[in-house]
């Protein structure tokens, strides 16, 4: 016999969440204002689309020199980045730290995500000069805000029963620490390193439209001269291909782990 | 050192209101191997997590004449190996204590990296030292958590389950290097089995437990035929 639901079942948290979402959506609608003027966005869009192609290779080797620099910023702030958050973790993870160092750093890191990374660009130019050093403390800065917080996340979730097994043969709580909950959690953070690096590449695209070095101070003067539309679309093209060759990677060595953590035990 | 290693009086063990033993009094001697017998639930683990001091007993004492305290070791039912570790990390991790943070922070000494693959050899595990644990079969990985409590050079060693995952063959060599590895130091072993035949061809005396009754374990010697 069918049995019917009654209609109020489908109202759980996702449903009522959903449709909040959607009547904010639509309730929003009015907020969204044009110019008033009676312009041809067809044509408009098709103009300038035309603009881009074909990409301007005469700019390639200015432009690898560009990317180069983008990626070196992208790695040296990765790699500071992994550094001060592994420690600072250590310190946020509530299975770790104690209760009076685990708020003060959780709060320290909440205020460093605030600040989005191109303000920590303009605010690493007004202290160091417009050069590439200005993008490395700002995506250091940026990145300790997220990786502390994956990190010690990951701490947190990863089995503990090595752990306090070493502890039990004997070792001492660093020891047990690193030979006991590290190696569990080192594949998770090692994956967030990846793809807080991806991020990087392309943050550090950005800020150099602040000064902060990098291919973005390109797509910014092409982006400011007249006729220049196709040289800024030789740079995107170029930003897409690294982009998606250190996804692709990330996405392969990040499956590779997940594989090998899941094992085949038979 | 003489006498018995380890001493239960009046031993009581409860858990969360049920008793699963009371009134046992036990006494292992040196160079012994006692089996623990019973269906799940019977207290075995308990048992043993009580004698190695990791739980308090509810009634009655236990006491150890072991001259520190890494000369008691345990082998654990669920193995708690560290996964993203290889087989190799996992049983030198039975050496820690014998050395301080800073001389195992870049990696272990080279004798005890020589002692952990010599154990690994013996338990069938040499071309697996450098896999990852989590790639290893369950069979495997309890092998790879024997070596490492053996490694820690226990006196007396307490060993949940350690051959469940075994194929009577390989149970079988596994208990019978245990037992030497332990014995031949003049240690004692105290080993949760549900295999009547290896409690027969291994253990010196079997306990058994009732998991309906709290005062119906029995004790027994076994007695070995000559040559065996």
């Amino acid at each position: 016999m069918k049995r019917e639901l009654p209609w109020h079942s489908r109202f759980d948290l996702l449903g009522v969440t959903f449709l909040l979402f959607l009547l904010g959506a639509l309730g929003s609608l009015p907020a969204v204002e044009g110019s008033g003027r009676n312009l041809d966005y067809w044509g408009n869009i098709s103009r300038f689309a035309s603009q881009f192609f074909p990409p301007d290779w005469s700019i390639l080797g200015r432009t690898l020199e560009g990317i180069i620099e983008t990626v070196q910023i992208a790695l040296v702030s990765t790699l500071l980045a992994i550094i001060i958050s592994i420690v600072l973790s250590i310190g946020a993870a509530r299975t770790i730290a104690p209760l009076w160092l685990l708020w003060p750093i959780r709060m320290f890191l909440n205020l460093i995500r605030t600040i989005p990374s191109l303000l920590w660009a303009l605010l690493a130019v007004v202290i160091v000069g417009s050069n590439p050093l200005a993008g490395v403390i700002a995506l250091t800065f940026y990145s300790v805000g997220y990786l502390a917080k994956f990190f010690s996340e990951a701490f947190e979730a990863t089995n503990t029963d090595a752990q306090k097994a070493l502890c039990s043969l004997g070792a001492s709580p660093l020891q047990a620490f690193q030979y006991g909950l590290w190696p569990n959690a080192r594949p998770i953070i090692w994956s967030h390193c990846l793809w807080m690096l991806e991020y990087n590449v392309r943050s550090a695209s950005i800020i150099g439209y602040v000064g902060a070095g990098g291919i973005g101070l390109h797509l910014k003067l092409y982006a400011e001269s007249a006729d220049s539309w196709n040289k800024f679309s030789m740079v995107l093209l170029c930003i897409l291909i690294i982009v998606t060759i250190l996804d692709f990677t990330g996405e392969n060595i990040r499956k590779s782990i997940r594989d090998k953590l899941e094992g085949n035990r038979n | 050192m003489t006498g018995p290693l380890i001493k239960a009086q009046g031993l009581g063990l409860k858990v969360e209101d049920r008793w699963l033993i009371k009134n046992l009094d036990l006494s292992l001697d040196r160079g012994s191997f006692l089996a623990v017998t019973g269906p799940s639930g019977s207290g075995k683990t308990t048992l043993l997590r009580t004698l190695a001091g990791e739980m308090e007993a509810s009634l009655g004492s236990v006491k150890k004449q072991l001259d520190c305290h890494n000369r008691l070791a345990m082998i654990f039912q669920d193995l708690q190996l560290a996964d993203g570790a290889t087989a190799l990390t996992n049983v030198l991790g039975g050496s820690l204590e014998r050395h301080s943070f800073l001389s195992t922070f870049f990696g272990f000494p080279t004798h005890e990296q020589i002692e952990a693959n010599v154990l690994l050899t013996q338990f069938g595990l040499a071309e697996k030292a450098h896999q990852w644990t989590s790639t290893l079969s369950r069979g495997e990985r309890q092998r790879v958590a024997v070596c490492r409590t053996l490694l820690t050079r226990p006196l007396l060693l307490l060993a949940d389950e350690p051959v469940s995952s075994l194929d009577p063959n390989l149970a079988d060599k596994v208990l019978a290097k245990l037992k030497d590895y332990i014995t031949s130091n003049d240690g004692s072993i105290v080993c949760a089995l549900h295999n009547d035949d290896q409690v027969a061809k291994f253990a010196d005396s079997v306990l058994h437990l009732d998991s309906t009754d709290p005062c119906g374990w029995k004790l027994e010697e076994i007695k070995k035929e000559e040559g065996t």
